[in-house]
């Protein structure tokens, strides 16, 4: 437990630096190409590298403190009142106090699929995201299984590392994108006037953008490295230790995966929920590449083996 | 020669260090747990609370639609009493187990009034008092996961020397006594 909570403080300021190097080495590859191409003197790529730390610094920090904001807004959650659903109140009320922890905010996105997720960069700030589908499917026990899963990623930090990767690889996704784009534009427009200097330029360049090209499934990689399916498992064992009922989740679990998709997620934000949101039999491609969530079937068959069976419907 | 005995009053002076410091660790580690086990007992404190507050406005609106079930009133005012008396964790417990019951028998009282079960007052006191009551439970089940670790620390070597020295005690479980509040989880099959 200890040892996850560090773990994955260790994970999240290893990648916050490894975004700082980034961010930082290709204002310098910027840099280096004005300098290049102008020639007026070398300063132009310090410029930029000191340039881009800075924006590196400041956006690392923003993520850190906006990153649940952000992530609020991309999947179009909304706060929910306690008059609104006092029912759900008091259930994650009471399950808090249960695991511990200071009370989060609850939010709903309005959506017929089944799905939940948490958010936020600690216990204090945490938000717990249900669909309007999960609060209108599942029985009292059953959302009483998901909201200890839930509370679990809160307890075991997973929430800080799982939204800061949200925010980083998107921002790097979206630099890395104009970067190509801008490259093979630029390039060609430029190709007319190009000095006898150019033959080196051109190579130089095709490497970056084979770099660049070659990031997208390190990205990928990246977030399976951070959002181990261990997580799930573990918040599963966790999450029934905490609400003393382990056949509630493997219920809801079972009516979740019949239909947990969820519209407005994104591969950026698909390791939060705490199931597939593009439904159990998505497209070839995202089921490989991105597996962040173990089989179902299997964490029912654990959580059923904790539970020896009872109350499993 | 003294090349030898400066060797050994180092590894002797090593060892001596090294246990300070797996000392110092214990140590720590059990008031971490036993403030863990305070600041848990505050949560069970703080919804115990809530519940005192409830109950003379609930006795109030009961006594306006049933007068004559004072013996009944009296239970849960009297309970209430003990329960805010109540100094150690047992007679705390003992207590709150007396209010659960007493409250039980009111709300079945209830049954006899339509009146009383139609107002709107009587209905959110007793929606709050169950919430209440839930996350009294909730509470007490993280209390008493705090006081297994800080006992079983203190209890189990090295940790039972240290508790010795610095007289850490075990504490007492929050338990629940009458069998109907033993109520166990909804099993659906």
């Amino acid at each position: 437990m200890y040892e996850q909570i560090a773990s994955n403080r260790a994970k999240t300021v290893f990648i916050i630096i490894g975004f700082i190097a980034f961010i930082t080495a290709v204002g310098f590859a910027v840099g280096y190409y004005v300098d290049y191409r102008y020639g007026i003197n070398s300063s132009y790529s310090i410029l930029f590298m000191v340039f881009a730390l800075i924006l590196a610094i400041i956006m690392s920090f923003s993520s850190y403190y906006y990153s649940d904001k952000i992530v609020l807004g991309l999947t179009r959650a909304r706060p929910i009142s306690r008059e609104e659903n006092p029912q759900i109140y008091y259930m994650v009320e009471g399950l808090s106090i249960a695991a511990g922890l200071p009370m989060p905010r609850i939010y709903m996105i309005e959506d017929e699929g089944m799905n939940a997720f948490t958010t936020g960069r600690n216990p204090q700030n945490s938000v717990i995201v249900f669909t309007r589908g999960l609060l209108d499917n599942l029985d009292d026990e059953e959302l009483k299984g998901v909201i200890s899963h839930e509370l679990s990623h809160v307890k075991n930090y997973d929430i800080l590392l799982g939204t800061i990767v949200v925010i980083l690889v998107g921002m790097i996704t979206i630099i890395s994108n104009i970067i190509l784009r801008s490259f093979i534009f630029g390039g060609r427009g430029r190709r007319s006037d190009r000095s006898s200097g150019g033959g080196i330029l051109t190579l130089i360049f095709l490497i970056v953008g084979i770099a660049l090209l070659i990031l997208s499934p390190i990205i990928a990689t990246l977030i399976r490295l951070a959002i181990s399916r261990n997580r799930e498992f573990l918040a599963d064992s966790t999450g029934a230790l905490v609400s003393r009922y382990p056949a509630g989740l493997a219920n809801a679990l079972k009516k979740i995966s019949k239909h947990s998709e969820v519209r407005t997620a994104s591969s950026a934000t698909a390791h939060l929920f705490i199931a597939n949101p593009f439904g159990s039999k998505s497209k070839v491609m995202f089921s490989n590449l991105f597996n962040t969530h173990p089989p179902t079937e299997e964490r029912i068959r654990r959580l059923e083996s904790m539970s020896l069976g009872v109350g499993v419907k | 020669m003294v090349t030898g005995v400066i060797v050994v009053i180092a590894v002797i002076s090593g060892i001596v260090i090294l246990l300070i410091l797996i000392g110092i660790g214990i140590y720590n580690s059990i008031v971490s747990l036993r403030n863990k086990v305070d600041n848990s007992w505050h949560q069970i404190d703080v919804q115990l609370r809530k519940r005192y507050d409830l109950i003379p406005n609930l006795v109030e609106t009961v006594k306006g639609y049933a007068k004559h079930e004072m013996e009944t009133l009296q239970n849960v005012i009297n309970a209430r009493k003990i329960g805010i008396d109540a100094k150690t964790v047992k007679e705390q417990a003992k207590a709150e187990n007396m209010i659960t019951e007493t409250l039980k028998s009111l709300f079945a009282l209830s049954e006899n009034y339509p009146n009383l079960k139609a107002d709107q007052h009587f209905l959110r006191l007793m929606e709050q008092l169950n919430g209440i009551e839930s996350n009294i439970a909730y509470a007490r089940q993280f209390y008493n996961d705090m006081v297994m670790q800080l006992n079983t620390r203190i209890q189990i070597f090295p940790g039972n020397i240290f508790a010795r020295i610095f007289n850490f005690t075990a504490r007492d479980y929050f338990e629940i006594e009458e069998i109907a509040a033993r109520e166990p989880v909804k099993v659906q099959f």
